[in-house]
Parts: C-alpha cells; structure tokens; sequence
C-alpha cells in the first residue's frame, strides 16, 4: 500500500483546531453555563427586556424554589445511573399530608411532609434493590400507584391547608430552605465519600461493589433521601398555593429531568456529573419557559421547541462510551 | 494428500498490546483431519475465528482451492463453504430447533416474503433424524434442551450444508461419552467425503486418536506441525509448554519466607455449581498459587475469599477470628482482590485514576467523615507514581489507559490500602512483558514484606515461577497441591488439571 501525502488545507487545520478546542473537557465543563448565558441574552433581546424585569424575575424565582430543591435529590439519583419518575407524584402526595398536618402545627406539618417523601423514595429504593427492577420502571409503577391515591384524596374538594401558612409565602423563607437544601447536599457530594460512592456506582457498578461500595444501600438511601428532599420541595409548594388539588405536581417528574439534562448532566450519571447541572439547569429550563410564554406563542408551539432543544443537548452531551442501560 | 486446500499465509491479528495470532502460515490438505492444540491463550480460538470471518485479519491472508477467502461473518463464511462449531454455546435462546439450525439462511424457505415454517420444520427434522439425533424436536424452543442436546443441535447447524472445512472448537468437553462417539463417526464420514476438518481439543488422547496431523500453537506463534500416529501425548505436551524460561522474570530463589503462621484460613468453602468443599490454609509470606483449567472453579474461589461470591457456604476466617462475609469486611481487614475481569470487577473504567485508586482508602483519608481533595490527590499520586502508571495526570479517565497500567492502577490503590493479603486473579492478563516482570518483582517483594498472596493463573509457568505451593483444582475441588521445588514440572500438574 502507498500512502499519499496530502499537504494539509489551513482551513480544514483550523476547523480541527477548534473542534478539538470544543471537545475538551475542561471546555466542555463551561457548556451549560454558556447556555445559560446565551438563553437570557436571546429572551432578553427577544421580549425587548421584559425577561429581565423586577416582576418577571420574581415570579421565575417563585417557581424555581421547589424545581430547584427537587433536582437536588434528583440529581444523586441520576449520578447513580438511576432515574426518578415518582416525584411529581410525592409532590402531590406529600403536599397533601403537609396541608392536612397544617391545622395542627407547622414544624409537624414540615415533618410529615418531609417522612411522606421519605417514605415513597424508600418504597422506590427497596423494591428496585431487592427485586432488581431498573429504577425508570419502579418508579414509574410508583408515579401512578401515588398519582391515583392523590386523586382520591382530592375527589370531593382540593385539600385545603391552613389559610394562615401563606404568610410563610416570603421569598427570604424559601430562598433560605432552598439554600440550605442546596449546601447540606453540596458538603455531602463534594467532602464526604458519598460523592466518590454515587459516582462510583453510575460508572461501573460491579466494580464499585468490588471495591467495597455497599452498592445496595447507598442506593436505597439515595432513592429515599430524594423523596425526603422532595418533601421540603412539597411545603414549598403549599406555603405557595395554600390548597391541594388532584393536579398537584403533574408532570413536576419530567421538569425536573429535563432542567437536569439542560444544566448538563449526562443521563447516565457517573464520574461526569458537577453539582452546578442543578442550579444551571434549573435556570435555563424555567427562563425557557417563561421566555416563550411572555413571547405569547401557542402553548402547542411551546412544548413543540422544548421537545426540540430538550433532544438536541441530550444529542450533544450524551456520553455514548458508557451508556448502558439506564439503571 | 498433496493437494493444498486450504492455506494460511501469515495470518496476524492483535488484540491492543496482546499479539493473539504471531505471523502464522500453515496448510492443510482435502479431506484431512487436522488436530489444533496449545494452552489456553495460545492463539487457537482466534486463529479459528480468524478463518471464519469473526474478527479481521490484521494482516496475511486465507486461500481455499486457491482463491483467497474475503469473508466478514459467519453467513458469509457458510457461504464460501466454511463453518465453525464455537466453544461457547452458539445457539440463540427463544428460537426453535429449526430455527437455530436455518438462522442465517432462512432465504431457502421464503415464499413471496413469507417464511414457511412447517417446511423449515420438516426439513430441520430430517436433518435431525438423519443425523441419528431422532430424539430431538424441531419444533420445540431450544431452551427446552440440556447442554449437550444444544451441541448437538449446533453440529447439525454448522454441517448439514456439507461445508469444505469445519472447524470443532472444543466441542467435546460438552459431550458425553454417546455424543462423543456420534461426532468421531461425523468426522470420519466428512473426511471420506473428501472435506477437511480442523479440530480444537484439550484432550490430546483425543486428538492423537482421531486426527491424521497436529499443529502446535504457542503464545500465537506455530511450533510445528506432526503426524498424529507418530507423536505421544508427551511429545505434544513438551511441544505445548516448552518454553525457554527467562530465569529473571520470576523468583530465582527457591527458599519460601512463609512461617507457620496461619494469616487465612478456609473451610468448607462451597459456592453451589462453582466450587465444592475447599479448605486451606494461608500463611504469613506466602505466595499461595491456584491453578487448573479456566472452568475449575479457582476464578469464584478467589471472589468467595473477598466475600463477593452470592450463596456462599463455609468459613473465611483472619486470625484473630475475625469472619469474612461480605466485601466490605474483606476490605476493612486488609484483604484485596484484582479480578481477572478487569475491566468490569477490577476498576471503574469510566472514572479517573484519582477516583479509582482513592475508592476504598476514602474511610481512612477522611477527617471526622469530611475528605480533603489536595490530601486524596496527593495519596493518588503518591500510588500511581509508586506502581510508575503511565498517565497525564490523575485526573485522566482509567479508560484511556492500556490493560497492563489499567492493572497497576488496580495494584496502587491496594497498596494505598495497606493490604496484608491480596488475591490475585490472572495478574498479567494480556499484560505485555515488561509490565509483566514488574507485577512479579512486586509480588516477591510484597512476600519478603510479609505480606500474603493467592495467585489464580490459567498460566502454568508462572505458577511455577512465583509460587511457594500450588494447588491444582478440577471440576470445583482441589485435586493436588504441590510444594514449590526446582524438580516440580508442568508436566506433573497438567495430569492433575484434566
């Protein structure tokens, strides 16, 4: 064989130059970010400022909260490999019991509304350990199974709380639960072993069990702490709407996945995933929302571009080396 | 028999740093029954797969009748008259008999884009019943059938077409003595039709039997070619192993460090299907060897040590008392284990070298429960640079890594560990010499250290070169143990492994 050298064109030299620019990790890393940029800049421009305004900054803000706390629990779920589709339904759930528990006293309305979540995340834990069901089929079983006993509870009337638990509906309340939720789980992932352990089992799990990873149990206690962290999402949720309907939460399990997989987490977890894919993530996903909204297009229209950008940065960031099957 | 059929030219192939195939040419004859041998890893399997198109060739190339073969899978290879009947079970799950037989060449049976069953049924069954196999159903799923009924099947599917050449990789050991027998008469009416068969075994009283020539495959490389009625099973084996070992690649001593102190000790171990009742004991110092052949059961007796096995029966216990149940109490107590599936069991390969060697150290590293990222990338660095892996940084991806410092990645996190015992499973695997010679300067100085080792090997010669007793396994029991001494041969042991 003859091989035929070429003399290279400078342009085709500066196009892998700068593909091999934007395929390196630590640039790839700032992805998100720049997305996050780029999206405030063309709603910006688009709603001639509007975006950026006091008022709609406030009402982005009353929505980011509960998505915001919900990713977090979430997010170490899907670090595992694993996904959770049961948490509008703990939304939904847990609301009710916080709403109910209201008339008697709030720390107790927190506390149950905290262990209902924690309850259906260790349902979801242990049936997908024990009789090793992949995560998406349990909890989607879960959705449904919690979706329907919420629609039972509401059939007559929506679940009214306490009309006073509205006075909690202060930003400064629920940025601070918001914050903590965020720092307690940031100091575990980054300077405890949890971090190493959940990634660990997202890359390789039987490695991970071979290298002393008690590999069930972290995930059960991961299953449930994301339902316990929807719980302090779900008296959020109440101190904002004050009464429960059959509604509560409805389709909250796929906001959370989609503001996950825009802030830049691989959908198969492992070594890849960065605490900023939380709040990154949720950013773009809810100014996406509004943006399009204040645009004033079709709701039809709205899903339609969401479905489109959803599947192209699952496209670009996709790792397709270590996809398996999502666990 | 002079007339050349099929041909070989220097056939090549490489799996990364492992030359599988080593620049290999032979000949065999029209309706010769060529015998295939060598150790395991010596390159028979892959040369097979080679000819019928399973992997491509690196380089070299395949005649038959003069025409050089260009085949890329196994249709195709049916299809130039080549086929092969596998190792591993090669027939499909949830499929009729007839089914499995016809797959790949379902074409004969379509009529205007429907496929005819009952004929395809009608016709596997008499394929069957002509065959002698008349107990078998075509109709039924293949999983109503036992082991050797599949191989059976499989013969059937790999030569009704009457194919020039078929390849019987190691076919036998599946077989009962019946089967056996209905496969000789096979083979003998193929070579009277004037067709060629090359037949893989590890039974050479079988293939001196059976074949009229031998080839020798060592390390990928053909030793020679003999005439079957001229050769002992002896002459075969000096052909098989008969290498001039490099007396500095392992320990040149023959004194063993190991007192009488008992660091492990094993009883009653049984893993059901796998191993059945080992007992033994491990001492301070000592380089403890496993060998026999890859289905003995020494592979699940180095997990059932780590307390990795599922369902195990027996005692594990350290001195001291302490019982070994799962892994993470092996870990605690200063027990490590490098699987012979690396990739999988051993290291996380979608993960970084710091991750991987910090992994089961994180407990120790952390202050009251909070970990230090400069301390975990200093004890990271510290462990690779001490096993020399080859890296960027530590921040590199295990992935990017060659199997030979893939494994030092796996041997620096357990040193990092401080582990008193290690178990070792196939240590240099696919490992390339000079990572090779390292792994065993280690293993002597952790022994001079003493530090404690199991070593299961599929390769005899380093048993024999690194170990101070081997006990040789079949069929899931110890079948003899051997102290180490200048005299001990791989003859000796091999009796004991078949």
């Amino acid at each position: 064989m003859t091989q035929r050298q070429t003399p290279a064109k400078p342009a085709a030299v500066f196009f892998e130059k700068l593909r091999s620019f934007f395929s390196n990790p630590h640039v790839k890393a700032f992805y998100p970010l720049v997305g996050l940029l780029l999206i405030i800049t063309v709603f910006s421009i688009m709603t001639e400022g509007r975006i950026t305004s006091l008022r709609s900054i406030r009402l982005i803000l009353s929505q980011v909260y509960p998505l915001m706390i919900a990713c977090t629990g979430v997010f170490m779920v899907m670090t595992l490999g694993s996904l959770d589709f049961s948490q509008g339904s703990i939304i939904g759930m847990a609301s009710i019991v916080v709403s109910a528990l209201s008339f008697y006293s709030i720390p107790l309305a927190i506390l149950g509304g905290i262990l209902t979540g924690a309850a259906i995340g260790l349902f979801n834990g242990l049936i997908h350990v024990r009789f090793k069901i992949p995560s998406f089929i349990v909890t989607i079983c879960t959705m449904y199974l919690f979706r329907g006993l919420c629609a039972y509870l509401t059939t007559n009337a929506p679940v009214a709380a306490m009309p006073s638990i509205t006075a909690l509906n202060q930003d400064w309340i629920k940025l601070l639960i918001t914050c903590g939720t965020l720092l307690v789980t940031f100091v575990l992932f980054q300077f405890t072993k949890l971090g190493i352990n959940l990634k660990s089992i997202g890359a390789g799990e039987m490695a991970a069990r071979y290298s002393g990873v008690r590999t069930d149990l972290t995930k059960v206690l991961v299953f449930t702490a994301a339902g316990l962290i929807t719980g302090i999402a779900a008296f959020v949720n109440v101190v904002k709407v004050g009464s429960i309907t059959s509604t509560a939460g409805n389709q909250f399990e796929t906001q959370i996945l989609i503001a996950l997989v825009l802030g830049g987490l691989p959908i198969s977890g492992g070594s890849k995933v960065r605490f900023s894919n939380i709040i990154i993530g949720t950013l773009i996903s809810l100014i996406l929302s509004n943006g399009l909204v204040m645009l004033g297009l079709d709701t039809a229209l709205q899903q339609l571009i969401k479905g489109v950008i959803f599947l192209a940065v699952v496209a670009l960031t996709i790792d397709r080396k270590s996809l398996q099957v999502i666990k | 028999m002079t007339d050349t059929f099929l041909t070989a030219e220097d056939v090549d192939k490489s799996f990364g740093i492992t030359h599988a195939v080593n620049h290999v040419s032979l000949q065999v004859a029209r309706g010769e029954i060529r015998g295939l041998i060598g150790e395991n890893g010596s390159g028979k399997s892959t040369f097979c797969s080679l000819l019928c198109g399973i992997y491509g060739l690196d380089c070299g190339r395949f005649t038959l009748k003069g025409n050089e073969l260009k085949i890329h899978n196994q249709v195709e290879a049916n299809k130039q008259g080549i086929s092969i009947i596998v190792q591993e079970m090669g027939t499909l799950a949830g499929l009729t008999v007839a089914e499995n037989i016809f797959l790949g060449h379902e074409d004969r049976f379509i009529r205007y884009g429907i496929k005819h069953t009952a004929a395809m049924n009608r016709e596997a069954q008499k394929l069957l019943d002509a065959y002698g196999f008349t107990h078998i159903n075509a109709t039924l799923m293949i999983d109503n059938f036992h082991f050797e009924d599949r191989k059976l099947i499989e013969i059937v599917k790999a030569t009704y077409f009457k194919p020039e050449i078929t390849i019987i990789d190691e076919t036998t050991t599946a077989l009962s003595q019946h089967g056996r027998e209905e496969l000789y008469k096979l083979m003998e009416a193929t070579k009277a039709d004037g067709r060629t068969i090359i037949f893989i075994s590890h039974d050479l009283s079988e293939v001196i039997q059976h074949t009229d020539t031998i080839s020798v495959l060592r390390d990928g490389m053909l030793i020679d070619t003999v005439q079957s009625d001229a050769v002992t099973e002896d002459d075969l084996k000096k052909l098989m192993v008969g290498r001039e070992l490099n007396k500095q690649y392992y320990r040149t001593d023959y004194e063993s460090a190991a007192g009488d102190e008992v660091l492990l000790e094993v009883r009653g171990v049984c893993v059901p299907g796998q191993i059945e009742d080992i007992s033994f004991d491990l001492h301070k110092g000592e380089i403890l060897g496993f060998g026999g052949l890859s289905e003995c059961g020494m592979h699940e007796l180095g997990k059932a040590v780590f307390g990795a096995s599922f369902d195990r029966k027996g005692t594990v216990t350290l001195k001291g008392g302490v019982r070994i149940h799962a892994i993470p109490d092996a870990i605690s107590h200063s027990i490590a284990y490098a699987s012979k599936d690396r990739d999988n069991e051993s290291i996380i390969v979608n993960s970084s070298i710091r991750d991987n060697i910090v992994l089961p150290s994180a407990d120790d590293l952390a202050d009251h429960r909070i970990l230090h990222k400069k301390k975990l990338d200093r004890f990271a660095v510290e462990h690779a640079q001490g096993m020399s892996v080859k890296m960027t940084d530590i921040d590199q991806f295990v992935s990017d890594l060659s199997g030979g410092n893939k494994q030092k990645v796996v041997l620096a996190r357990w040193l990092g560990k401080a582990s008193d015992i290690l178990v070792l499973d196939s240590p240099t695997r696919g490992i390339d010499v000079n990572v090779k010679a390292d792994i065993y300067a280690l293993m002597d100085n952790l022994r001079l250290q003493g530090k404690s080792i199991i070593m299961i090997s599929e390769e005899l010669q380093e048993l024999l070169g690194m170990c101070d007793r081997i006990m040789i396994m079949k069929n899931g029991k110890i079948n003899a143990e051997f102290s180490r001494s200048p005299a001990l041969n791989e003859e000796d042991i091999i009796v004991k492994m078949l």
